[in-house]
């Protein structure tokens, strides 16, 4: 299944959930790698977040804020939005 | 999830995860015990968004988490348009949804250390599913 999903994430490229999180979509059904973005990465710019978003393991967030604005602009658009 | 449903629909503007360190109202606080590296049973809510991915009332999974919503809050996930969808043995939230949105869904475990080739974790599949009808 295609989609454009990010995954908001700190935790290194190789550290094990960050691993897994990924594999975990991919198992899923996800044959587009997603875009991964760390939380100090994101712009503001709500386009990039594509047609889902992952919030990652790995709190605390280097820019909390950011991810709660995500959060919020998922929860008042529809855009669907997954946190673990 | 929780501290952004607590700030922005709740009021508590100085909602915060106690993660951080930071001076606040800890929605997000340190559990009474640990569940880092340990299995849990979640119980899941009828009707939930949870129970219909799973096509079971329960669920083993695995957690690293050693925070959770703080027990005297539990309340804030069933308001304004949460609900609780999954709880432990011991009664405390363990995953949350918006039903009447698309796909709104927050664990405090990790479904991603349970995946394997041809074994997908049944709420991941069910978001990948949600994000590829988006248009």
């Amino acid at each position: 299944m295609s989609a454009s999903v990010s995954v908001i994430i700190d935790l290194p490229s190789e550290q094990t959930y960050h691993v897994a999180t990924l594999g975990a979509l991919r198992h899923a059904g996800l044959d587009t790698p997603p875009r991964v973005l760390r939380s100090e990465e994101w712009d503001g710019d709500t386009s990039a977040l594509g047609t889902g978003v992952v919030i990652g393991p790995g709190s605390p967030y280097v820019d909390e804020a950011a991810v709660y604005e995500i959060i919020r602009h998922a929860r008042e658009t529809g855009l669907p939005l997954v946190g673990t | 999830m929780l501290v952004e449903h607590a700030k922005n629909l709740l009021g508590m503007d100085d909602a915060m995860h106690d993660e951080y360190g930071n001076a606040g109202d800890p929605v997000i606080a340190r559990l009474s015990c640990s569940l880092q590296g340990g299995e849990i049973e979640v119980r899941f809510t009828r009707g939930s968004l949870f129970e219909r991915a799973h096509g079971a009332a329960t669920a083993v999974e695995q957690t690293t988490c050693n925070y959770g919503l703080r027990p005297d809050l539990n309340g804030l996930a069933n308001s304004s348009g949460m609900r609780v969808s999954a709880v432990d043995d011991t009664g405390e939230v363990r995953a949350i949804e918006r039903p009447d949105h698309p796909f709104f869904a927050g664990t405090l475990y990790q479904p991603q250390l349970t995946t394997a080739e041809g074994r997908p974790h049944p709420i991941l599949a069910a978001f990948v599913r949600a994000a590829c009808a988006v248009r």
